[in-house]
């Protein structure tokens, strides 16, 4: 609209349209957020790159991730230390990649990474029993849980290691039609 | 532990290639994975060096597009940008010109994208049901939304080519053929005579006769005028016809359109039968889900469906186990009990024909009795839509079918129940206008329909179509009024172990799918006999949709067995389907076979609806009836025909040959894996034996 934002420079906008699925308005109303956070963090100048991280705790704290199982996993995945702690562009990366728009693949690789628990790039039969807990809130007796992790990777192994690679993680998920609609955080 | 020797110190490397020749191939960025070990080396690191030039016109253009999609972390794709932003290719002025056309209307599809989310009809609402309910109950909700819009670009249509000239041309025009026939035929008085007590208004308006019989809801008020100018004609009777014909081309349109999105999801996906754990385990847990309530909701769900899943297991296992003569029991069993469902349905419809029969023959009485009596078809197709089902859900507990199955076979039946019940309906109005098809029993010699009980009988089926419609409104209040506010407040406020084990209503949504489907064929059926019916049509789901947002969010708890909302949508849309193909006999049966009447509408002096197209044919020009009759002949139609066959084969082949290729690569791909482990085991072999060769080689120095 009319008035003159001074949080971003022009530049560093259509630096973000052009890597995001958002448009200006959108990554503006995201700093919005990110700002929330943390207040005394978070500085409302974004224009000289600051360099700031909000902590993994204050962000699994969003009204949209708290009551996300994985949510731990999901700040984990997205920040470049491994810890959880994310700059801005890896917030705006995270909340681009969950939006609707993302296609298929991306979000496959970046599902791939959240429910891979250990980290080694292969989803383990342990993956699955983490996976599978969290999904449940535990209500499944063990005998249950370890016959559905089985069944699991029996279905989606193709080249028989008994455990999922990307490879059959991702030809898995081309199979299942609620994937694009149910990996998705509206922001 | 097995170690993978190649795989040390591998690092991911991603190389971009142009889509060079590769036309559907949007995502030109092309994966070549390597795993990488380390932990905190979690993202992939990028390869920096340009590719191989390749000298090709598509260029840059793909490249913002790929940004977005790419895997990697902001901070690096935000460089890659600038190196891209500033490696300025040198281009001629032409392709610059083509490249900034295309930005810019990338950006004005953004722009449009972003328009569009405002301006679409109820999107917030619809997010919150999604996120608090689900996506089963939201493919209700939307599937709402497809309706309204349907019906009410329908009634743009009707208005714009059927009502508004009407109305302007009331006075103006004159009728086409002077009146021929016998004068008793042509007798119809629908004002009422004399003093009309003051609550007969409200009586008129919910049956559709009195002050409303004779007005542009129905059928009979339609003059058959039309208007001659010098370079203007327009005529009536024909664009009535035509509207209503390409209005139910219009809505198969839509829908075909609707249902070709949705089949392509199942398609791909091929069945649902396949990779069932899986699949639960890493799509079912929706990510957009709200709140704790509905956390704590979505987790029963998915361990409820996984129950499912592996009773069904336990129960094929047993079934696959029964013996001969417990087999023979339990088909002979689930026979009995189909006829037994088969019956009830079948005592519906009986019951429905006896009371629409009863109902016509008693149109005469006044006051609330006559209410009554003029509403009994549709109280009885309610109560048996009610009851039958509620009958056949405690016959399917004895059928014990696999619990998929049983969803799938009772929605089965209340399709069937439904629908037929719909055509018993209007078999019963047929039998009574035109004396069961015989024009030559008495009541019908004189005017080939029963002129003495129907002297207009188009008003008469549009009011019994206008009635269905005010009816199932009228239901779905007060049932939620009546039986939905109070068990919420009973279950609520009263803690006793009834109370409890009732609980609070489950939004059902198939049962509520299939009162829209219902509502939708009825208002098809009417549409030609009451061209207003797609408005009050559009009026009702309206109100339809903000009394049942109101009833789940303040009474309902959500479903614990969901539905799946991409094959449902598909499901809903085939239903859908079957009442409109209901609709089109009728109308087309109606179109052709029965005479008019001759007393009203636009179509009085014709002995069919459709004769008057032969008719306006010869006021055509010359060259258009012979453009008509070559388009017509078999000159054309049977070279068009071959055309389309081969086609069609085209298209059959090009599928096969697709769906062949992917089985062919699954095989590959479990080979290679087979081949990898093969080689894993040869070179922990080799290796081996290398070490013993040097053991025993040191040791003998």
């Amino acid at each position: 609209m009319g008035n003159k934002q001074t949080i971003f420079t022009d530049e560093q906008l259509d630096a973000y349209q052009d890597c995001t699925f958002f448009t200006r308005k959108e990554i503006l109303r995201l700093h919005g957020r990110y700002h929330e956070l943390a207040p005394h963090l978070v500085p409302m100048d974004y224009t000289n790159e600051p360099d700031c991280k909000v902590p993994l705790a204050l962000i699994v704290n969003m009204p949209e991730l708290k009551e996300n199982p994985f949510r731990n996993r999901i700040v984990e995945s997205f920040s470049e230390d491994g810890m959880g702690n994310l700059s801005f562009n890896e917030f705006v990366d995270m909340f681009s990649v969950l939006s609707e728009m993302a296609p298929r693949e991306l979000k496959a690789i970046y599902a791939f990474k959240i429910y891979d628990f250990n980290v080694d790039n292969y989803l383990c039969k342990e993956d699955l029993e983490k996976t599978l807990n969290r999904l449940t809130k535990e209500e499944l007796t063990p005998e249950e849980v370890q016959l559905v992790c089985e069944k699991a990777i029996e279905e989606a192994d193709l080249d028989g290691d008994s455990k999922l690679s990307f490879a059959d993680f991702e030809n898995m998920i081309t199979r299942a039609p609620d994937f694009l609609s149910t990996f998705h955080i509206r922001i | 532990m097995a170690s993978e020797p190649w795989r040390q110190g591998a690092r991911e490397v991603y190389g971009y290639t142009e889509g060079n020749g590769y036309p559907g191939d949007q995502q030109s960025l092309r994966l070549r994975r390597v795993s990488s070990q380390v932990s905190n080396q979690n993202y992939p690191q990028f390869d920096w060096n340009p590719p191989p030039a390749e000298k090709d016109e598509e260029g840059n253009r793909g490249q913002p597009r790929d940004l977005r999609g790419s895997p990697l972390p902001m901070a690096l794709k935000r460089a890659v940008r600038q190196v891209q932003q500033m490696q300025v290719p040198v281009v001629s002025s032409r392709e610059s010109w083509k490249r900034k056309k295309t930005k810019s209307l990338h950006k004005l599809k953004d722009n449009a994208r972003g328009w569009l989310s405002f301006v679409t009809l109820w999107s917030k609402s619809l997010q919150k049901i999604g996120g608090n309910f689900g996506g089963g109950v939201q493919s209700y909700f939307l599937f709402l939304r497809f309706l309204v819009v349907l019906n009410f670009v329908s009634f743009l249509l009707i208005a714009g080519f059927v009502l508004i000239p009407s109305i302007v041309f009331r006075s103006v025009g004159d009728s086409l053929v002077n009146s021929t026939g016998p004068k008793e035929c042509m007798e119809y008085d629908p004002n009422p005579q004399g003093l009309v007590v003051f609550y007969n208004y409200f009586l008129n308006l919910l049956s559709g006769t009195g002050f409303m019989e004779y007005s542009y809801l129905f059928y009979g008020y339609y003059n058959n005028t039309t208007v001659e100018d010098s370079n203007f004609s327009y005529n009536i009777p024909l664009a009535y016809l035509f509207t209503a014909v390409f209005y139910f081309t219009f809505c198969l349109i839509c829908i075909i359109a609707r249902m070709g999105t949705a089949a392509r999801v199942v398609m791909v996906t091929g069945g649902s039968a396949v990779g069932n754990y899986s699949m639960i385990v890493f799509t079912s847990w929706d990510y957009g889900c709200l709140g704790d309530r509905a956390t704590k909701l979505k987790q029963k769900n998915i361990h409820y469906r996984l129950q499912v899943d592996l009773e069904e297991e336990s129960i094929k296992k047993r079934a696959a186990a029964l013996t001969l003569g417990q087999k023979i029991v339990l088909y002979a069993l689930r026979v009995s009990m189909c006829f037994v469902s088969f019956g009830l349905i079948i005592a519906a419809f009986y019951g429905i024909f006896v009371a629409t029969d009863f109902s016509q023959k008693n149109s005469g009485e006044q006051g609330i009795l006559g209410l009554i009596f003029e509403y009994l078809p549709s109280i009885v197709i309610t109560a048996g839509n009610f009851l039958v089902p509620l009958l056949c859900d405690q016959i399917a507990l004895i059928e014990r079918y696999a619990p998929s199955t049983t969803v799938i076979v009772a929605l089965l039946r209340a399709v069937f129940l439904r629908l037929v019940s719909l055509g018993v309906l209007l078999f019963t109005l047929w039998s009574q206008i035109t004396c069961v098809g015989e024009t030559t029993v008495k009541d019908c010699t004189l005017c080939q329909y029963n002129y003495k009980v129907y002297p207009c009988w188009e008003t008469r089926v549009g009011q019994e179509m206008y009635k269905l419609t005010l009816f199932d409104l009228l239901i779905n209040i007060v049932v939620l009024i009546l039986v939905e506010f109070p068990r919420r407040m009973v279950v609520d406020n009263w803690s006793s172990k009834l109370a409890q084990w009732v609980g609070r209503q489950e939004f059902v949504v198939p049962a509520n799918v299939l009162g829209l489907v219902y509502g939708q064929t009825v208002v098809w059926t009417g549409a030609l006999f009451c061209p207003l019916l797609p408005l009050i049509n559009t009026i009702k789901f309206v109100l339809l949709f903000y009394f049942k947002k109101i009833t789940l969010f303040y009474n309902c708890r959500p479903a614990l067995k969901t539905f799946r909302s991409t094959t449902s949508t598909f499901f809903f849309l085939v239903v859908l389907l079957f009442g409109w193909s209901l609709a089109t006999v009728v109308m087309i049966y109606s179109l052709s076979e029965i005479r008019p009447s001759m007393g009203c509408g636009p179509f009085r002096f014709f002995p069919s609806m459709w004769s008057i197209v032969p008719k306006s044919f010869y006021n055509l020009s010359e060259i258009t009836q012979e453009f008509l009759f070559f388009i017509g002949s078999q000159a054309f139609s049977i070279p068009l025909f071959a055309l389309s066959c081969v086609v069609m084969c085209y298209f059959v082949t090009l599928a096969s040959v697709y769906g062949k290729s992917v089985a062919l690569l699954r095989a590959q791909l479990k080979l290679e894996g087979r081949d990898k482990q093969f080689l894993v085991k040869q070179i922990e072999e080799l290796s081996r034996q290398h070490q013993i060769l040097k053991h025993t080689a040191g040791a003998h120095d």
